[in-house]
């Protein structure tokens, strides 16, 4: 059962930090369909080990200085309060919800999968972008730093509340959700839109898993299996990645997304 | 201090926090799970089955669960393992927060106030609902 688990976990992570869609993407499904959990007790484990991935790949994102601290704290406003809030509601709203949600959440990521487009860098920003010194540098493939700015923060902010609120309902970290409001909304270079989402996730997932963990509805001998599962499988990850085209995975992470959208589509719809 | 001080302390700082938390949590579950595996296997088998049917052990006092801590309770060590885990990030903004009151930038100070409060709320809504 350990090594299952501990197994299970290794994989998650590893294609999590792959297809840069992370951890609880794969785990909650993994963890529901092929050790038969319920959906409460995946949500809170996977909760506890996407704070563990994203403290584990923000040190390097943070050092290298591809992360925005300034923009992840405040879009971190808008995810705390949806994580809170939905962290909440896990305990009450009934599992057929959440997996039809779960399923909603897959389709979304898949879409990112298939549309992630090149940066569109702006050079001049919104006054409240300007006044929250918002603007970063980022090298571009010669080596060379380009000036970026930010615009629209309360549209982003907006959609932050939601990415938090499924991320406390679904133990997700909501990086595809995260990702697309800097990138499509608020013009951030991709790369700095992956850093800064992983670094913030932190927070969203832990708002989540604070309020599981005092609740006392977190399974621990599920939980700490699947955090350093998760951990070690997106330290491998993060390794490999450089040495794989991951283009040529795009189709892959599309097809495995589409196939757990499915099932769990298919469970909720079946009470199987 | 300037805000390029500022920048640099944060991605100097920010980075050895989270490290650090994330190795104590790692080797406290992985002492846990060593301990629970070697000591009490019968004991895990019977928690797995009970997280299948949806059994969880439920709320424990935090007092309680230091004191098994010391005795060496491999369910203990694995719980405040988890506990710890979810510090990182509370660690990391509270780190923030006093480093924007010694900036002076009032702005951040709120902001990181409010994560800071909402991290908070999580637990105590949690502890309560």
């Amino acid at each position: 059962m350990l090594i299952d688990l501990l197994a299970l976990a290794v994989g998650a992570g590893f294609i999590g930090a792959i297809s840069g869609l992370g951890g609880g993407v794969f785990i909650v499904p993994a963890l529901v369909i092929a050790a038969h959990m319920p959906m409460k007790v995946a949500v809170g484990a996977s909760l506890i080990s996407v704070v563990a991935t994203s403290a584990g790949a923000s040190v390097a994102f943070v050092r290298d200085g591809w992360t925005n601290l300034k923009v992840a704290m405040v879009l971190e406003c808008a995810t705390v309060t949806g994580a809170v809030i939905g962290a909440y509601l896990a305990g009450v709203v009934p599992a057929v919800v959440l997996e039809l949600l779960f399923a909603a959440m897959m389709l979304q990521s898949a879409y990112f999968t298939v549309t992630k487009r090149g940066d569109d860098i702006l050079t001049k920003g919104d006054p409240l972008a300007e006044r929250l010194e918002l603007s970063g540098e980022v090298p571009d493939l010669s080596g060379n730093l380009v000036h970026y700015e930010v615009v629209k923060v309360p549209q982003g902010g907006a959609l932050m509340v939601v990415a938090g609120l499924m991320s406390g309902l679904l133990g997700i970290g909501s990086g595809a959700l995260k990702v697309m409001a800097m990138d499509y909304i608020m013009h951030l270079p991709l790369k700095v839109s992956s850093a800064t989402s992983n670094f913030m996730i932190g927070v969203t997932a832990g708002a989540g898993a604070l309020v599981f963990l005092a609740r006392g509805d977190v399974a621990t001998t599920i939980a700490a299996p699947v955090a350093i599962g998760v951990t070690a499988g997106a330290l491998a990850g993060s390794r490999v990645l450089p040495h794989l085209k991951v283009e040529s995975l795009r189709t892959v992470f599309v097809i495995i997304l589409l196939l757990i959208a499915a099932e769990m589509g298919w469970r909720a719809l079946t009470g199987i | 201090m300037s805000k390029q001080d500022e920048d640099r302390i944060l991605r100097e700082w920010t980075p050895i926090l989270l490290r650090s938390i994330l190795i104590a949590a790692m080797v406290l579950l992985g002492a846990g799970l060593v301990l629970t595996y070697t000591f009490a296997p019968d004991y895990y088998v019977e928690r797995y089955q009970a997280a299948q049917h949806g059994h969880l052990i439920g709320k424990e006092k935090f007092g309680l669960l230091l004191d098994r801590v010391r005795q060496g309770n491999p369910h203990a060590v694995l719980t405040i393992g988890l506990f710890v885990l979810t510090l990182v990030p509370l660690a990391r903004v509270a780190f923030c927060f006093i480093l924007f009151i010694r900036e002076r930038d009032y702005t951040y100070v709120a902001l990181t106030a409010y994560v800071l409060a909402g991290l908070i709320v999580g637990g105590l809504l949690g502890s309560v609902g």
